[in-house]
């Protein structure tokens, strides 16, 4: 066992919304070969068979609107276009012309294509390039939010790639329930109850005690007070506070504003920051729930069947039996005790690549609190655990940035 | 003794705020509504928020009616 995870008492999960890898991070390419991000020749064709090409020109907000459609059939046309279909690799060739199907536009379809330029998010890419970057974390379903947090929650979304309520079958447990029963600690922190809980508002309602609310967290990396195990929501919404201010969303989903998700993502780490006893004792991944139908170009691997048929009715008609993964989102660990510029190399390194998926949030919670665990679903046993990329030496406090928010 | 690289983050433009974005133009926002709709149908009529969720159309109306529901099932901690 390393040093790093022999000091580990806490892990912190941030999972913000609907932004895919290249979209984020492909820019970061440039500067680091071994990032597998854009080269900035990808393209797709559009509705007029032109190429439409990969540019640095995403914004902030007012770009992405509406909505790209990330509903599970339009995402086997980003991934399946000009193919046969499953079980044939997924070309990456159908985003702009699934962005052009919402309104028939095609300049503004090229635009699911744009990329952050280098230095645009200072937040993710100073994090991106000063701890561990993965390579190959995938969404668990090429489909919406609701069924992909439930991997992070669950290990398995029951069977479901949509977006509707959520009814637990025997016998998985959330990831909270079987640390409490292992008589360990944990808290899902949501942003306010403007914003509250995705996903799990049935724990919601049975298990209040295991919420809390972001200024809670504040309070918590301040006083000590964290628990084992944090999952971290960021603001879903553009809503008043309680004082009256404004209280921006800042889960990045489109159209939300990306920097005021940045924002967000510094308060997080600054939180764990600025307290050097739990600075050196916690872990923080960052990552994203799923693409949001925007492009990236690296085809999801399959993966190991979960042991559920999703229903057609959901689907499109096109059977899928939870053994391929979804799109390829951002992910970075961050603990000083992980070397400086950690790239994880994912499907690009046939010998060394490693995939990850949400399932790996409850597999690797499970193993370093709880240990032996078996009620888990197949794709749970069968994930990728992250925590072996702390390292025995911990990095001074001079190489460890931090954020100052204007 | 060298200090830890510093890096700005900048504010949001004040314009991107917008509470009266149209509910329709985020579907994660109006299956939260519709989660917390079929939680309030458990509780007792005179618990029930009253709001038809028909009548919720912006994003600002939908944080409102989800503060409501989730006030009824989780008091955060006072002060934080």
């Amino acid at each position: 066992m390393s040093a790093g995870l022999d000091n580990l008492k806490h892990v912190v999960v941030l999972m913000m919304e609907n932004r895919s890898f290249d979209h984020m991070l492909g820019a970061l390419h440039a500067a680091d070969p071994r990032i597998n991000g854009l080269t900035g020749n990808e393209t797709n064709p559009d509705t007029t068979n032109e190429p439409a090409q990969v540019a640095p020109q995403a914004e902030f907000q007012s770009q992405l609107d509406p909505d790209p459609d990330h509903s599970f059939p339009a995402v086997q046309k980003q991934l399946f276009f000009g193919t046969p279909g499953p079980p044939a690799q997924a070309a990456m060739q159908g985003f702009v012309q699934s962005y052009w199907d919402q309104q028939h536009d095609v300049a503004h379809s090229h635009k699911i294509m744009y990329y952050f330029a280098p230095g645009k998010l200072p937040v993710l890419h100073t994090l991106a390039q000063s701890y561990a970057l993965f390579n190959g974390w995938f969404a668990s379903i090429p489909g919406p939010t609701v069924c992909n947090r439930a991997f992070a929650h669950y290990g398995t979304s029951f069977g479901k790639v949509n977006l509707d309520i959520f009814y637990v079958v025997e016998p998985y447990q959330s990831i909270y329930e079987r640390l409490l029963a292992a008589g360990r600690t944990t808290k899902l922190y949501y942003f306010d109850p403007s914003s509250s809980t995705q996903e799990v508002v049935n724990l919601l309602k049975n298990q209040p005690q295991i919420f809390a609310t972001y200024p809670q967290f504040l309070e918590d990396c301040k006083s000590g007070a964290l628990p084992d195990y944090s999952f971290v929501e960021p603001n879903y919404s553009d809503h008043p506070g309680d004082d009256g201010g404004e209280q921006l969303a800042s889960d990045q989903h489109p159209d939300h504003d990306v920097q005021a998700g940045e924002q967000f993502i510094a308060s997080i780490y600054n939180a764990i920051r600025q307290n050097p006893d739990l600075w050196q004792s916690t872990a923080l991944l960052i990552t994203y729930d799923e693409h949001g139908g925007i492009h990236d170009h690296v085809p999801p691997p399959a993966c190991i069947p979960d042991g559920f048929q999703a229903a057609l009715t959901d689907t499109g008609g096109m059977p899928f039996a939870f053994d391929r993964l979804g799109v390829r989102v951002p992910a970075i660990l961050v603990s000083p005790w992980i070397a400086k510029a950690t790239v994880v190399p994912g499907p690009e390194d046939p010998a060394n690549g490693r995939v990850f998926e949400h399932a790996s949030i409850p597999a690797t919670i499970t193993q370093h609190f709880i240990g032996d665990y078996d009620n888990r679903s197949p794709r749970e046993k069968a994930a990728q655990t992250f925590l072996d990329l702390l390292t025995d030496e911990m990095r001074p406090d001079s190489d460890c940035p931090s954020f100052q928010l204007d | 003794m060298p200090q830890p690289p510093v890096i700005r983050v900048p504010q949001p433009s004040r314009s991107s705020y917008q509470p009266n974005r149209p509910l329709s133009k985020n579907s994660l926002l109006q299956n939260h509504v519709k989660h917390f709709r079929e939680l309030e149908k458990d509780l007792p009529p005179d618990q029930q928020t009253g709001i038809p969720i028909d009548s919720i159309t912006t994003e600002g109306q939908a944080a409102e009616y989800i503060r409501r529901m989730t006030m009824k099932l989780h008091r955060p901690k006072a002060g934080v």
